[in-house]
Order: structure tokens, then C-alpha cells, then sequence
């Protein structure tokens, strides 16, 4: 995927986020993308490791600081959140030069954007490290050793919100499996 | 090393740690392991630029085989047998893994499984917003380069680090991951931080000069290296310094008939390529690829052999980190700061010109730039 094509397929992420009750934050479009990329591979290429709030992509860190550079997101404060990620209009314009690689992908954006767009940063990092440990380890793992896993990884996440992370993650691909979105 | 001792020193002091960031970060109440841990770190720091090739790393990404850069270069001399040998030697000994940790980070040391602890040592050395190198790398080059912007008050800024929770959290709400930030009262040296980077790259990094002389530095190192890279095993490497590069430069600067030539003769005689373009607000307004036409153009009318150009994308993103305003509360460093919410982003996007040609072509850009930024690529799809 092009450079400009990936950024029109996040400002359509960052919309249907917001219009979902985001408030789309930085970790926000990271575990979105993070979602996009290994539930449904939508190929943005970017590299997801485990770091702040569970999985995350310094390249798409960097692609976000061009789209601000590039006047296609703004920064709005939150108090005392950090700033939403806004798409500007020229976004919008993006959008239209490359609507088929957004109509194309509509689907799973529109999926990811529906599930995730009202869970807060704690709740996002659950899923998202849940998720992460679930592709690590593989689905027969048993989901309370996932859960024990996902705990050591990150310890602030106790035994029992990680094993809810692990059930509810392993319904949503059961979900997706069943009825591709 | 001295820096990042300093910060450690800081924000492990007992008196300054909350009970909640004890319970979540166990090393902090175990002497053996902060005693570990700091000679980790300071050996981590003092390794973590060892790697670099000769005049640092500009163009490495052309001078070394795929997927290698300078981190993982210090990464194979940190595990080399001659170092892990001085590791072993001290009491306790060091584990590699862990200076490797520390010295790359997560972004650089992707296979390693960081713990939140590592992680947040590794920002202490590597950290995009406070990490000892960046203050570092601007402090000494803000000597070197004779410039001021580079100057904050960095031992303020140490004083005021803190292990904090990552972000507010309300009672009975699930912790949230420790992260290193700042007390409320050192916000503004962080911004003062921000703002020597943000000068110091508009300024100096980034200057059109010195981008170009990294330019024919690199086109003089392609044809002056045998097979066009740099060796990537230690003594190899160890092998090339800025001395044995300058020298060879110098003497095929005035010797046609030696590899790279004409490259050393633009830097040794100062006949390098000028600025024609960079990229403009109100081009990118009416094409996000308005350098691409331009690059296009210019090399198809003057030959690529006469044309440059000089990228450098937005990195870093948004430097976030959590701030304990006074009355206990935890916020976004974004959100207190209109300061860093305001700093631009450092992107350069430039096309150079052989010298002799760059009126001419001034002239012809001038007349044609409108007809060649209006040229909208199609969609792939």
C-alpha cells in the first residue's frame, strides 16, 4: 500500500472511530490499526510490538506525525487526556483521490471502528494485549493461561480483567470467523 | 552514561515513588536488582552509539547491507565475544541481553520481550520525549556547532523525572502502566527540551548545506567502499573512522582518476549541489506529492546525475509523557502544554541542483511549477 493511499485509509479509520464515540487518540488508532491488520490483514505494513498499552507501531507513530505535518490530522486537547487525532478536510480530499483502497476496505474499518470506538485507553489495551498474546500463543491455548500470560506481560492488568480480555477477544474472532465483516 | 545514571538515580529514589508504582515495579524495592539494574543501564548508555558508522549515521541506510543500521551494529559489537567477555568479568555479572535491551530499546530490539520495567529503563536512554541521549546529542552539539538553541536547563528537567502511572486513573479504576514523566513544575524544561530539538534540527540537522554535504558523503562512499557498503562484522567495522574517510576523500579530490572522484571534489572544493526546492505549504495544499513532480520534472529536463533529493519524514510523533500536576493528579504533558501541542513537526522534503545549472533552472521551475504540481497521481487500486 502507497504511502498516501495508507494515510486516506487511516483519516477513514479516524472518522468512523469518531463518528463510533472515540475520542481517537494516538492509542486509539494504534490498537485500531493493530486490529485491522490481524484480525481482517489489511495490509498497511506497519510493525506492531508489545510496548505502551500492549501492541503498538513506531512506523505508524511516525505515519501520524507526517499526517499532522502534512496538515491531514489536528491535535484538539483533552484535559486531562491526551489530544484527539482529528482528520482535517484536506483528509477528506485524500479520501476522494483514493476512494477505491477506502471503498475496499470499508468493511473492516467500519467493523473495528463499530467495536472499538467506545472503550477507553484501559479497556483498548486489554483487548488489543489479549489479542496479541491470543496470535502469539495461538487460540488452543487455554484462554486462563492466555489470561496468565497476558498478566505477566503487563502486571498492572489483574488475573481476572485478563481473562474477561481473553473471552471477549475470542468471541469477536469466533464473531468474524462465523460472519466476515 | 553520566546522564542517564543521573535520571535513574532520580527516579528510584524511594522518596519520590509512590506505593502504587512500588507495587507495580518490584525492582524498586529490591536493592540487589537497583544496583543491577543502574550498572546495566550505564553500561547500556555508554554502548548505545557504538555502532555508528564513520561522520555517525548519516546515509547508513545506503552504506550498510538491508536491514541493518547502526543500533543493530551496536547490538553485534555488545554481544561480540570480546565484550561479553568484560560483561562476565564483573561482579555480578552482566547479562548481554539486558544492556542489549536497554541500549535499543523496543523499536530496535524488536525479537526481546521487554518487561515494563526494561521498557521503561530503555526510555531513559532512548526515549523519543526526555531519554539521556537526545539530551545529550543536543546539549554537545549545541557546543560544537557554536549555537545556543540547543541549550535548556537539563538538570531541572532530571530533577522533576518521575516513575508515574501513564495516564489518570479514578479510584477503584484499574492501575495504569508506570511510564517515565515530570513533576508538574518541570514541564517547562521539558518544553525547553522540545523546543533546543525542534531548533536544533530546523536549524543545524537540517540545514540545506549540511544535508547536501551528507549527500555527496554518501555518493563518494558508494563508490569509494568496495562492493558500495560498509563491512558489518566488529573489526571491519571498527576498521573505517571519520580519519581514514577524510583522508581518502581528500586524495581522490584531486586525483580523477580515483574511485569517487567528482563526490570528493564537491565536498573538498565546496562545489556542492544548491537548494531548488523544498517542499512549500501552499504546493502541498494542492498535491501531498508536490516534491515528487517537482523531482520528476527537474531530473527528466537536467539528468539525474544533476538532481538530488533529500527526504526526512516526521519522526517521533507526538511527544506525549505523563505529568503529576500538584494536586496528586496525573495528565497528558500534550494537555498541559500548548507549548508542545504547538511545536511543528521537523519534516524536510528538498530537490538540489548541480550549482552551474541552478539559475537556469530557478527560471524554468518558476515558469513551470504551477503545470507540475497540478499533476495529481492516479489511484493504483
Amino acid at each position: 500500500m502507497k504511502r498516501l493511499e495508507r494515510a486516506a485509509l487511516l483519516s477513514s479509520l479516524g472518522k468512523e472511530l469518531i463518528d463510533n464515540g472515540s475520542w481517537c487518540g494516538e492509542t486509539h488508532l494504534q490498537k485500531a490499526v493493530y486490529m485491522l491488520q490481524e484480525i481482517f490483514t489489511v495490509p498497511t505494513g506497519f510493525d506492531f510490538v508489545l510496548y505502551k498499552y500492549g501492541p503498538f507501531s513506531f512506523e505508524l507513530r511516525d505515519e501520524l506525525g507526517s499526517m499532522l505535518a502534512d496538515g491531514l490530522l489536528q491535535l484538539a486537547p483533552v484535559q486531562p487526556y491526551g489530544p484527539r487525532l482529528i482528520p482535517t478536510d484536506r483528509s477528506g480530499q485524500l479520501e476522494k483521490q483514493f476512494s477505491k483502497a477506502v471503498a475496499k476496505f470499508h468493511g473492516p474499518v467500519s467493523f473495528c471502528a463499530q467495536r472499538l470506538g467506545s472503550l477507553d485507553v484501559a479497556e483498548l489495551e486489554k483487548l488489543a494485549t489479549a489479542l496479541y498474546v491470543t496470535r502469539e500463543y495461538g487460540k488452543n491455548l487455554k484462554a486462563k493461561q492466555r489470561a496468565k500470560r497476558l498478566n505477566e506481560l503487563k502486571p498492572h492488568i489483574d488475573s481476572n480483567d485478563a481473562l474477561d480480555a481473553i473471552v471477549a477477544i475470542d468471541e469477536l474472532l469466533a464473531e468474524v470467523e462465523k460472519k466476515p465483516a | 552514561m553520566e546522564l542517564a545514571a543521573r535520571i535513574y538515580d532520580v527516579v528510584t529514589n524511594p522518596e519520590v515513588v509512590s506505593d502504587e508504582i512500588k507495587s507495580l515495579l518490584p525492582e524498586l524495592s529490591d536493592r540487589d536488582k537497583l544496583r543491577y539494574w543502574r550498572r546495566v543501564l550505564r553500561v547500556a548508555a555508554l554502548c548505545h552509539d557504538v555502532g555508528h558508522l564513520p561522520f555517525s549515521h548519516a546515509a547508513e541506510k545506503d552504506l550498510l547491507p538491508d536491514g541493518w543500521d547502526h543500533e543493530r551494529l551496536s547490538r553485534v559489537l555488545i554481544e561480540s565475544p570480546e565484550m561479553a567477555a568484560l560483561w562476565n568479568e564483573m561482579t555480578p555479572p552482566l547479562r548481554v541481553d539486558d544492556i542489549v535491551k536497554l541500549a535499543l530499546g523496543p523499536k530496535k530490539a524488536r525479537d526481546l520481550k521487554f518487561s515494563v520495567w526494561e521498557t521503561i529503563l530503555s526510555e531513559v536512554i532512548v526515549g523519543d520525549a526526555v531519554g539521556a541521549d537526545r539530551i545529550d546529542y543536543l546539549l554537545r552539539d549545541s557546543h560544537h556547532a557554536g549555537v545556543a538553541y540547543g541549550r535548556f536547563d537539563h538538570y531541572r528537567l532530571v530533577d522533576t523525572l518521575r516513575l508515574l502511572p501513564s495516564r489518570h486513573t479514578s479510584k477503584g479504576e484499574q492501575p495504569a502502566e508506570p511510564a517515565l514523566g515530570v513533576e508538574e513544575g518541570g514541564i517547562q524544561s521539558a518544553e525547553a527540551l522540545l523546543l533546543a530539538r525542534y531548533l536544533m534540527y530546523s536549524q543545524v540537522y537540517m540545514h540545506s548545506v549540511r544535508r547536501i554535504y551528507d549527500i555527496h558523503l554518501r555518493d563518494f562512499l558508494l563508490e569509494w567502499l568496495g562492493g558500495g557498503r560498509f563491512p558489518i562484522e566488529p573489526q571491519g567495522h571498527l576498521s573505517f573512522t571519520d580519519n581514514e574517510v577524510t583522508a581518502a576523500m581528500y586524495t581522490a579530490a584531486f586525483d580523477t582518476n580515483r574511485p569517487g572522484h567528482i563526490h570528493a571534489k564537491r565536498l573538498m572544493c565546496r562545489e556542492h549541489f544548491k537548494l531548488l526546492y523544498h517542499r512549500h505549504p501552499d504546493d502541498l495544499a494542492k498535491n501531498l506529492e508536490a516534491v515528487d513532480r517537482v523531482y520528476e520534472a527537474i531530473s527528466g529536463r537536467y539528468g539525474a546525475e544533476n538532481v538530488r533529493r533529500d527526504q526526512y519524514p516526521a519522526k517521533g510523533g507526538l511527544a506525549d509523557f505523563p505529568v503529576r500536576v500538584k494536586d496528586g493528579r496525573i495528565a497528558s504533558a500534550l494537555s498541559m502544554s500548548e507549548t508542545l501541542r504547538r511545536l511543528p513537526p521537523v519534516v524536510l522534503d528538498s530537490v538540489y541542483i548541480s550549482s552551474g545549472l541552478v539559475d537556469e533552472a530557478k527560471q524554468w521551475l518558476d515558469a513551470k511549477r504551477e503545470a507540475i504540481i497540478a499533476n495529481i497521481g492516479e489511484e493504483a487500486v
